[in-house]
């Protein structure tokens, strides 16, 4: 293998692709980054088998040619290389030289032969703005479930109806739905995507401007874009039917300015107990919407919120991490709370918006 | 068709064709899901592993399944989901060898100094020690009644730690507020020493007579020192007085310890002194059964036989002698035939030694205080038959010479005259113990 390509664009693509390297796997090589020189262009691949990435770089081939290199050493070595030159790539004896103006670097390279091949998926396709996805998956991923015990739960869980795809993740504490208008929706019966892999996602697609063509089945998902494949596995199991348990109807309705809930809140937190719970008390009649606290170690504290609230009394706990969280989804300048009993979850949307809904369920102790 | 015995097969099959990393990224969790006229669907955890398998391992997969079932015509792969194949892979597959090995010296309880893993579970009893066992159950019921001292002496490797620290750890367990104490008797030895150079010989006496039970192992050793006897016996006496149970184990009976003061002899015997022999056949067999349990493996009784049957005498010898075939047959990960375990331990076996025949008069005749020529010569003294006759007796049981030989080296006797001599000695040893402790000390010598 000779090449020679730009300096930016490889270390670009070695970093985005090293963070998909598999650690502490069995099979060693996994830990490898595997360059494919062919035609116009150098492959970096990585896979840790549950997620699988492809980034195409434009270089100029003198020699085609394969060779893996641990990945955390080229990590290293790149995110130190700052010239903005050519850099060129050769292998010798299965070890890989590198050489810019300033650097003549010799890494190891490791057998390619058990490195895999990353699965192509033929499914039903459909192309959406990288904008799109990226908002939609931002907008509810961080509400899943961290732990593996519920594979089913901690995932984003995407599907289409009508002409939105939706986009849903839960912790069973609170729920995130982010619906994303399209123009044209392939039918999707519902796909979970794992946790982990999602934030890799986001990572790798956060930058890219163009159109993704995403293919999938009931195993495998894919997204590819201008020289980017990646494939995820896909979770086989059944995401919990969340839409009977947002409420259709409310007792009480109330909406606030973002900017006052998100400082009353913060307020809040300094006199939270240690399960982070502060009660929310509104009074429609008395125009009430007060948030209060208490901490024996630290004190107490009531927060007035002015606000255009309906309905009856209502007085409910609940945790301020939850309600923290859904703030970097909503875009509007003010916030609608819905309620029903203290016993119900809360409902929390953008007033106006009815694209994401969010949903707390409330902590009475 | 059994799928899951097939698919059995074929991964030994395919683990002893490609690396162990490799065995185990693509086909744990693998397993066949069905067979449909010839085709069969083989499933697995995920697409990489789908992608990867049809790709680089299509052609291995087809041939091993193709070589185990002949009605094979195609494989397939199917995604399916890991939880229902987690069992597929046997225990068999993994590798023991890697397994963690416990760490036993840090088992060693520094109050005590006893070793828990010595326990009466473990203790085989057989009738080579059966009246050791017995006595020390009665000293577990009643500590320092009954057995008071409780002295145990036999070969090495027969078990006597085993027996003796068993009896502490019992103790410990029947009797919570007991004080137990183990050592060896050279441990007793350097902190009575030590004591000595830091002028503290009080606070020595004071550390072991706070004792409910102390267990001395190896005693034999006391015979030069002088010092050490006197002071073992004023603890000994302290701990007869005060009812305390006082434990002892050498290699030797006490009157055949070297240089041990009459008035320590005279006390070991007030006590119980019992002997730890070698175990017989079937003895060795239940040992090697309850090792094998320990080690939870399983091996074919023809070869259990042929171990107990082969490596007689001492039990660290047969446990070393299992150890190596545990550790082989892990190494191999299957079964291992007969011949095999032959050819693995035959260096345990002792041999049958080619002793020359002057090197028996020699040993005999010192131990008898009697000169070497002696043996050889025409005389009917008393005490010079009888070694003659040992000797004869050694060199047929122990050594296999033949009669007509060792009539002839020894002074030319007829063989009848040695047939006699050995048969003489054959049933003497039947009803005079003080014989056959003579035949064990001198045994000892050859070793």
């Amino acid at each position: 293998m000779k090449l020679e390509c730009e300096i930016e664009k490889i270390k670009n693509g070695i970093l985005q692709v090293e963070k998909i390297t598999g650690k502490n796997l069995t099979l060693p090589v996994l830990s490898s980054i595997l360059f494919i020189a062919s035609g116009k262009s150098l492959k970096l691949r990585a896979t840790n088998l549950s997620l699988g990435v492809e980034i195409e770089i434009p270089a100029k081939i003198e020699k085609e040619g394969i060779i893996a290199i641990s990945g955390t050493t080229l990590a290293g070595v790149f995110s130190n290389i700052f010239q903005n030159e050519n850099i060129k790539l050769e292998s010798e004896d299965g070890n890989l030289l590198i050489k810019t103006k300033k650097n003549r670097i010799k890494l190891k390279g490791q057998t390619h032969d058990d490195f895999p091949t990353i699965p192509t998926v033929d499914g039903k396709t459909f192309e959406i703005e990288s904008k799109k996805l990226v908002d939609g998956i931002k907008s509810v991923y961080y509400s899943s479930s961290p732990s593996d015990i519920k594979p089913e739960i901690s995932s984003v869980y995407i599907y289409s109806n009508e002409d939105n795809l939706v986009f849903v993740s839960t912790d069973s504490f609170r729920l995130a739905e982010k619906k994303i208008k399209m123009k044209k929706v392939e039918e999707l019966p519902g796909i979970l995507i794992p946790f982990k892999n999602v934030s890799e996602i986001l990572r790798i697609f956060g930058e890219i401007q163009d159109n993704i063509r995403v293919c999938f089945n009931k195993n495998q998902i894919s997204f590819s874009s201008e020289g980017v494949y990646l494939t995820s596995r896909v979770i086989d199991g059944v995401f919990p039917d969340y839409r009977q348990i947002i409420p259709k109807e409310f007792g009480v309705e109330a909406v606030v300015l973002k900017q006052d809930l998100l400082n009353a809140l913060r307020i809040s937190n300094i006199f939270s107990d240690k399960f982070n719970q502060i009660t929310l008390s509104i009074k429609p009649k008395e125009k009430v919407f007060e948030l209060s606290s208490q901490n024996n170690d630290v004190g107490e504290n009531k927060t007035y919120l002015d606000a255009a609230i309906k309905g009856k009394d209502i007085l409910l706990g609940f945790n301020y991490k939850y309600f923290l969280d859904c703030f970097q989804s909503i875009n509007t300048d003010s916030i609608s709370i819905r309620l029903n009993q203290s016993s119900k979850p809360i409902v929390i949307s953008g007033s106006s918006d009815n694209s994401f809904t969010y949903l707390i369920m409330p902590m009475n102790r | 068709m059994d799928t899951k015995q097939l698919w059995k097969n074929c991964l030994v099959e395919i683990e002893g064709g490609i690396s162990k990393a490799n065995f185990s990224t693509w086909f744990k969790n693998t397993h066949i899901l069905k067979e449909e006229t010839g085709i069969v669907y083989v499933g697995v955890p995920n697409e990489f592993v789908r992608d990867w398998l049809k790709n680089k391992y299509h052609k291995l997969i087809t041939k091993t399944i193709a070589d185990a079932y002949e009605n094979m015509r195609a494989v397939e792969y199917i995604i399916t989901k890991t939880e229902a194949s987690k069992q597929e892979i046997s225990p068999m597959n993994e590798i023991y060898i890697n397994k963690e090995l416990p760490l036993k010296d840090l088992y060693i309880n520094p109050d005590d100094n006893l070793n828990p893993r010595y326990r009466f579970d473990s203790f085989i009893v057989g009738p080579f020690n059966e009246l050791a066992y017995a006595a020390s159950q009665a000293i577990i019921e009643n500590p320092g009644t009954k057995y008071n001292p409780f002295f145990v002496y036999g070969g090495t490797g027969l078990g006597k730690t085993h027996l003796i620290q068993a009896i502490g750890n019992a103790i410990k367990d029947k009797h919570p507020n007991k004080k137990v104490h183990y050592l060896t008797l050279e441990k007793f030895a350097t902190d009575f020493i030590n004591s000595l150079q830091n002028n503290k010989a009080n606070s020595f006496k004071e550390k072991y007579r706070k004792y409910d039970l102390l267990i001395i192992d190896d005693i034999q050793f006391i015979g030069k020192m002088e010092k050490i006897q006197e002071e073992l016996f004023h603890t000994f006496n302290t701990f007869y007085e005060n009812n305390k149970q006082i434990i002892f184990s050498s290699d030797k009976h006490p009157n055949y310890i070297p240089e041990l003061a009459d008035r320590l002899k005279s006390r070991f015997a007030a006590g119980m002194i019992v002997d730890v022999s070698e175990p017989e056949y079937e003895s060795r067999l239940a040992i090697l059964k309850v090792k094998l349990r320990e080690l939870s493996i399983d091996l074919e009784q023809e070869i259990i036989e042929y171990v107990a049957e082969t490596i007689q005498g001492n039990i660290r010898e047969l446990e070393g002698s299992l150890n190596i075939i545990v550790c082989q047959y892990r190494l191999k990960n299957k079964p291992l035939s007969v011949s095999e375990v032959k050819n693995l331990i035959k260096n345990n076996i002792r041999p049958k030694k080619n002793v020359a025949i002057k090197d028996v008069v020699k040993i005999v005749s010192d131990y008898y205080s009697l000169e070497e020529s002696l043996v050889y010569e025409k005389t009917r003294r008393k005490e010079i038959v009888k070694a003659r006759q040992v000797v004869m007796y050694l060199l047929r049981e122990d050594f296999n010479v033949s009669y007509p030989l060792i009539g002839q080296k020894l002074g030319g006797k007829d063989h009848t005259t040695v047939i006699h001599s050995y048969l003489k000695i054959k049933a003497d040893l039947k009803n005079n113990p003080q014989l056959l402790q003579e035949l064990e000390q001198i045994r000892i010598m050859f070793k």
